[in-house]
């Protein structure tokens, strides 16, 4: 057959590739071979790559729970039950056996940004440095969270409240998505879909957050604030992305700096407070600081451990 | 530096990809033919691929524009057959400058729920498999398992829904041509220079 592909026929091999290649099949050999039939198949493949890749981002801020609400519903993953602990004989007893089985820590390293699916179809997206407990037991989801943020979508389950602590304060939803940010007085709590209540240990009052509602629980009395626009920016993590909207230099290094080894350093207080707009890769802070010099006409000057932004030469 | 393949994925996943409907609708208005439009993007993307590393690239909606544009240039020359108008006029509709506008970022951010809708759109057996797959992470056996079918629908399936979905991305910006005329003023300007 001599007649040239079309491209739309190169993608179509170039999609079942990615695929191949993503569930960690496909021989090298016969991968080479392709590739070499056709010099437009090595794009139409990153391509097809960089599609599966932005779907699995779109799905972990967007479209999360609602796998498990389809026509034809999805058992608890057994498997994942034996790996939590205590082996094959825990999956098969409720209570405390049950209990144990399904408690399970997770932390993540700097700059690793990660998703972690529960029995129960709930979600939670970790963010960098962060650390948290999940225990499942018959009447309660409880997370503690230890260190750091994280992004709870919850699966709708009426008997078994999910509650999240974090020092002293505890925010419990039934079914919603919401995420938490320890603070060193407290924690910041942003609601993205139903309503979560949150309080102090101890303490009696409530307060209820709704969707697009930020919330500082740190004993000073405040309310719910509604910023909707903030929260998907804010939370634009889940992504790998950070999402600059006016927002002081400095502080956008601060965020970086959170993700990467490589630190930046702003060496010029003008420059620092200078505000941008963008959005970038969390873990590209060169990416980044060579957007903001060019726009602002200020230098960078990088290494491998730190990136420097300032200005060599006053004008 | 090199960088591994996934980095150089996710940054074209994050960076080039979110603007290939504009940089399609660019070459439209500027008179490409649909099948000149796809070979060129593909072009880019070839080029992309061969990249050892992007470390260099500050702005990645830039450098896709540029290196697009370079290639219908190059066609050009070699007297192939690309019928772009006004290829040259690129500066003019503002694409090349390194400071992102607020209507950029958010570009970039209905990209991100673009997609998810998409996603939403897909049949619901191809729907299910690709979640369960993107977001759970499960393995292809394990889905297999659980929906009752073999690997290799499950492979079948996701790979059409990677497919669709591509083509669903793409689609929409017939719509955004029309729909948006502020780029023509700029062009226009420059014609009249």
């Amino acid at each position: 057959m001599n007649r040239p592909q079309s491209a739309s026929e190169i993608d179509d091999e170039a999609a079942a590739w990615a695929v191949r290649l993503d569930a960690g099949e496909g021989a090298a050999p016969e991968l080479k071979a392709w590739l070499a039939g056709d010099p437009r198949r090595s794009g139409a493949l990153l391509r097809a790559q960089a599609a599966l890749d932005l779907a699995g981002r779109s799905l972990a801020v967007y479209g999360a729970g609602a796998a498990f609400s389809t026509a034809q519903p999805l058992r608890p993953n057994r498997r994942w039950l034996i790996a939590g602990g205590g082996g094959a004989i825990a999956a098969g007893f409720a209570g405390a056996g049950l209990w144990l089985a399904q408690s399970r820590s997770f932390e993540t390293q700097r700059g690793e940004i990660r998703r972690a699916p529960l029995p129960d179809g709930s979600l939670i997206v970790i963010n960098t440095q962060s650390a948290l407990n999940v225990s499942m037991r018959p009447r309660l989801r409880h997370i503690q969270l230890r260190r750091g943020e994280a992004w709870f979508d919850v699966a709708k389950d009426l008997e078994r409240p999910f509650v999240v602590a974090v020092a002293d304060v505890r925010v419990r939803a039934v079914g919603t998505a919401f995420s938490v940010r320890q603070r060193t007085d407290g924690a910041e709590i942003m609601v993205t879909e139903g309503v979560v209540e949150a309080w102090r240990k101890g303490r009696p009052e409530r307060a209820r957050i709704e969707a697009g509602c930020v919330f500082t629980s740190d004993g000073s009395g405040g309310a719910p604030v509604a910023a909707p626009e903030r929260i998907e920016r804010t939370l634009a993590w889940r992504a790998g992305q950070l999402v600059l909207d006016g927002d002081r230099l400095a502080d956008a290094a601060a965020q970086f700096n959170r993700y990467n080894a490589r630190q930046i350093v702003i060496s010029d207080a003008a420059v620092a407070n200078e505000k941008f707009v963008g959005v970038f890769q969390l873990n590209e802070p060169e990416s980044f600081a060579r957007a903001a010099a060019a726009a602002l006409g200020a230098d960078v000057d990088a290494d491998q451990h730190t990136i420097r932004l300032g200005r060599l030469a006053q004008k | 530096m090199e960088q591994t393949r996934n980095e150089i994925v996710a940054w074209v996943a994050g960076q080039i990809l979110p603007h290939e409907r504009e940089v399609r609708g660019w070459l439209r208005r500027s008179g490409a033919s649909d099948a000149d439009i796809d070979d060129l993007v593909q072009e880019a993307y070839c080029r992309l691929a061969a990249l050892s590393s992007v470390a260099h690239i500050g702005n990645g909606r830039a450098y896709f524009f540029q290196t697009v544009r370079n290639i219908a240039v190059e066609r050009m020359r070699r007297a192939r057959v690309v019928r772009i108008d006004h290829v040259t006029e690129i500066d003019a509709l503002n694409v090349i400058d390194g400071e992102p506008s607020p209507e950029r970022v958010a570009a970039g951010r209905s990209e991100l729920r673009r997609v998810s809708d998409a996603i939403e759109e897909l049949p619901e057996r191809c729907r299910t498999i690709f979640k369960l797959r993107r977001i759970y992470g499960l393995p292809q056996r394990e889905i297999a398992r659980r929906l009752g079918v073999t690997e290799n629908v499950v492979e079948m399936q996701t790979a059409r829904g990677l497919r669709l979905l591509m083509a669903r991305l793409l689609k929409e910006d017939v719509d955004e041509t029309k729909a948006a005329p502020a780029d023509e003023p700029a062009a226009k300007r420059k014609r009249d220079r």
